[in-house]
């Protein structure tokens, strides 16, 4: 009941958002664009790389575009549902967050439907053309059981990069900084994964699988549905996607639930 | 007139407001050393094993990666884009147009202030125990250091007219989204920073060799591993003079406009 | 009947010292001391039903830690919070929603939707049945005027109106308590009047216990019976308005600029407490002696160049009950030690 409740309140919350960003009809086309550009900069980026080396380890160009389209993917939602969490920093110093203290609903939830960040359509055009573009040159055999195990690792990927972003925003309980975690933890962490993990030092690689695990949200599954050895893991590593990513987030959670008993505490 | 003892007091006072925000420092350290690792990581991979690739030897590009981290961390301790147009929207800037002192230059010799802490408090200490471990490549010709240090100089003021100016656009565009995206763009790949020239295809190559962003990364780098060496060295330093001198022209035009637009419109 | 209750209310925070210099920067960038701030130190007091309060306070004083405590936002380091029967930092929630809360700068309303859809969206959220939610919009729209900015965006509000609107939206719910904090900050005279009626007619006509915190002496002599003063996070006084305002709130201070003296200025019923080249500052009772009987007594002597008339600002009204007591005219009332 309470559920369902809660359900129909995120609905009308998440449409207050859209209505209001939607006020911003330039500053959202230049958010569309912008992205587009960053990721095409990348692809670019790698593009040129492998222009005299063919190949990053066992991983071609194409491969590589997979990979990092799947993370593009995910973080697509991602900034959709949980990207304002970075800014719970700015909530706290300037008394806006006490707002969602004095309501009588769960302020995780009445944070998290806050705000509904619909400017990731580049994320979506972006992946999807890599998708198709890819698919093709990579002659890869789509099944219904591989869109839905991509489909299942995008899930994954949305809560364990989600999962990272709640729990950067529990920091600012602590510490009253959550934009600069972002910018330490979050923006190193995806940049290393737009790389097939493969590459880095094997210690590196059981931080990203265990301990971070951003090796869920597109090496391990791009893996599975490329058929690409993964040394020190199980081949099959990827299918744990979802299940990593629920797991990681109700972490999250509970970290940020900690996190507001703190606040309440000390104030700030 | 130039006031150098107002300018000084402004690096000054930006050196010890830096010593202020300790958790800046070791985040920025942070994320350097993780972008190390990448790039590190992906050019040993590259080179796979190899001796040398492209007639550049192992060592030297190890080395000119490391380089040219460190470098990305003496150039990302000044203000940042980011910031530089939060003062636009704020009108912070507007109001430092009353004052007496030339805004652009105030910024610079502010920037130098915090480099410089940030330099002897992290980078240092870090990259020489780098260098101490790791099997790199070192000149052993004083010139040849002190033409890098020279030439990294450049890069740092060429990198800073670009970046101020495309902060001060903020005053003519109300959103500048797909820009900045771009200068970051251009910033990593055009400058060489991850990707050294001589590997581009052909045509980026000479596009990126017309462009100013190859004297902040590419020049002093390619000078540290002598890959730019003997005459070059002077003809590339020439290069980055060159660009120095357009950029700040270009800032100061940037400048004009804005300072204009805010007379006339009140910011 | 008491609605609020508040026993020997405390909260501690711990502060991070900032180190001065280059060395002491350095150090900083290692390690940080700390050391304990008493926001709030033994505070107890009740209201009853229907009571309108003013909480009072030099700013740091304590004011919004302890409506932080009230309101569940913050827990108490000590000490025990009632509000309407509840624990509010253990049952949030259902606190929340015997409460509306107004933060003077801060608004709660959605700053880029037209003003109506926060309503709607607090209805939801406060789950306001339909009929009741129409009944208090119509109350609302006609004491507030609501109307004239319902469909406009909060952020293109003046600040009267997206005052007026934020204390609409803390009332949709019917809650029986209201904290106010700052709530005619930043208003024009019109503004104020006009948010102090309101406040007025709700307390009355709702019975809806108000508890407001300002720094505005009008707020306090229009609106409240009662204020509670407090201090360095301790009370200092709790009891009636008339009492503090007889002994202090009718003393004003005349602020004069005078030409070249030789005669000392002398004055009946009222006294130079400070001189500076030329400039003088004369306190007086606003009973014994009016502006205009001062000045008289001046232009007797001497020239006046300039002058202006100073209201007592709660800052210093407090400083002076700290320096003189309230000797001879009433104790405050001692802090209630057990139940």
């Amino acid at each position: 009941m309470a559920f369902m409740r809660y359900i129909d309140l995120y609905f009308k919350l998440v449409a207050a958002g859209i209505r209001a960003q939607l006020q911003y009809r330039f500053a959202f086309f230049m958010r569309i664009v912008g992205m587009l550009t960053s990721y095409a900069g990348t692809a670019i980026t790698m593009w040129v790389m492998l222009y005299q080396f063919q190949e990053l380890g066992t991983w071609n160009f194409y491969e590589m575009l997979f990979l990092f389209a799947i993370a593009v993917l995910s973080w697509g939602f991602c900034i959709i549902l949980f990207f304002h969490f970075r800014s719970l920093d700015t909530y706290i110093l300037n008394g806006t967050f006490d707002r969602f203290l004095v309501r009588p609903i769960n302020p995780f939830f009445h944070f998290m439907a806050m705000k509904f960040d619909v400017a990731s359509f580049g994320q979506f055009i972006f992946s999807i053309f890599i998708f198709i573009w890819v698919s093709a040159e990579l002659q890869i055999h789509w099944t219904i059981a591989n869109v839905l195990f991509l489909f299942a690792a995008v899930i994954g990927g949305v809560l364990i990069q989600g999962g990272l972003l709640v729990i950067i925003s529990a920091f600012a309980f602590w510490t009253t900084k959550s934009e600069q975690f972002y910018w330490v933890v979050m923006y190193p962490a995806r940049n290393l994964t737009n790389y097939p993990l493969v590459i880095y030092p094997k210690m590196v690689q059981w931080f990203m699988a265990f301990v971070v695990p951003f090796g869920f949200v597109n090496y391990f599954p791009a893996s599975v549905i490329l058929g690409k050895e993964t040394p020190y893991f199980s081949e099959n590593i990827g299918y744990f996607s979802p299940l990593v990513g629920i797991v990681f987030f109700i972490i999250a959670y509970y970290i940020w639930m900690l996190g507001l008993s703190r606040y309440k505490s000390t104030g700030s | 007139m130039f006031n150098y003892r107002l300018y000084w007091t402004f690096a000054k006072k930006s050196f010890l407001r830096s010593a202020v925000y300790r958790f800046d420092v070791w985040s920025r350290l942070g994320s350097n050393v993780i972008f190390l690792l990448m790039w590190g990581s992906i050019w040993t991979v590259l080179y796979a094993g190899r001796e040398e690739a492209g007639g550049v030897s192992f060592q030297a590009m190890l080395t000119y990666i490391v380089v040219s981290q460190f470098l990305s961390g003496v150039n990302g301790a000044g203000t940042p884009l980011w910031e530089i147009q939060e003062k636009v929207r704020t009108g912070d800037i507007s109001l430092e147009l009353m004052r007496p002192f030339d805004v652009p230059l105030r910024y610079l010799f502010a920037d130098f202030g915090s480099v410089f802490f940030y330099m002897i408090t992290a980078l240092m200490p870090l990259y020489i125990i780098l260098f101490f471990f790791m099997d790199l490549s070192i000149p052993n010709d004083p010139l040849i250091w002190l033409a890098f240090l020279f030439a990294a100089f450049i890069g740092f003021l060429i990198r800073y007219c670009i970046e101020m100016a495309f902060g001060l656009l903020t005053f003519f565009l109300v959103e500048t989204g797909g820009v900045e995206d771009i200068f970051y763009f251009a910033m990593s790949l055009l400058s060489g920073s991850v990707i050294p020239l001589w590997f581009f295809p052909g045509w980026l190559a000479s596009f990126a060799s017309y462009l100013p962003f190859q004297g902040i990364y590419y020049i002093p780098n390619a000078i540290f591993i002598g890959e730019i060496a003997g005459n070059q060295i002077f003809t590339s330093i020439g290069i980055q003079l060159f660009w120095v001198v357009v950029t700040y022209i270009f800032l100061r035009l940037v400048w004009k406009k804005a300072s204009q637009k805010v007379v006339v419109q009140g910011g | 009947m008491a609605i609020i209750e508040v026993e020997h209310l405390m909260k501690e925070f711990k502060i991070a010292k900032r180190e001065t210099g280059f060395l002491g920067a350095m150090k900083g960038l290692v390690k940080r001391e700390f050391h304990t701030k008493h926001a709030v130190k033994d505070i107890s007091f009740t209201v009853d039903k229907g009571e309108m309060v003013g909480y009072i306070g030099p700013n740091g004083a304590g004011k919004s830690t302890t409506i932080k405590m009230l309101t569940g936002i913050l827990v108490p380091s000590g000490g025990t919070v009632k509000v309407n029967g509840i624990v509010p930092y253990e049952n949030r929630q259902a606190n929340a929603k015997n409460i509306g809360v107004v933060f003077g700068q801060r608004t709660q309303l959605w700053w880029d939707l037209p003003t109506i859809e926060s309503f709607e969206l607090l209805k939801e959220i406060y789950q306001v049945s339909h009929s009741r939610y129409k009944e208090n919009m119509d109350t609302f729209t006609e004491i507030l005027g609501l109307d004239e900015f319902i469909n406009t965006p909060v952020r293109q509000l003046s600040l009267g109106q997206r005052m007026r609107a934020d204390i609409a939206a803390s009332l949709l719910h019917d809650p029986p308590i209201l904290f106010l904090d700052e709530p005619t900050i930043g208003l024009d005279v019109v503004a104020k009047e006009r948010m102090r009626t309101f406040i007025k007619e709700i307390n009355k006509e709702r019975d809806i216990t108000v508890i407001l915190t300002t720094h505005d002496m009008e707020d306090i002599e229009q609106l409240c019976q009662r204020m509670v003063l407090i201090d360095h996070g301790q009370k200092v006084y709790d009891g009636e308005i008339a009492v503090v305002k007889n002994r202090f709130g009718k003393i004003r201070t005349l602020v004069v600029d005078l030409e070249q003296h030789s005669t000392p200025l002398t004055l009946e019923k009222a006294e130079v407490f400070k001189e500076e080249t030329g400039r003088y500052w004369i306190r007086f009772n606003r009973e014994d002696i009016s502006a205009s009987g001062v000045i008289t007594q001046i232009t007797q002597t001497h020239n006046i160049k300039d002058l202006t008339v100073e209201e007592p600002e709660i800052e210093s009204i407090i400083s002076r009950i700290y320096q003189e007591g309230f000797d001879g005219v009433e104790q405050p009332i001692p802090v209630k030690s057990g139940s």
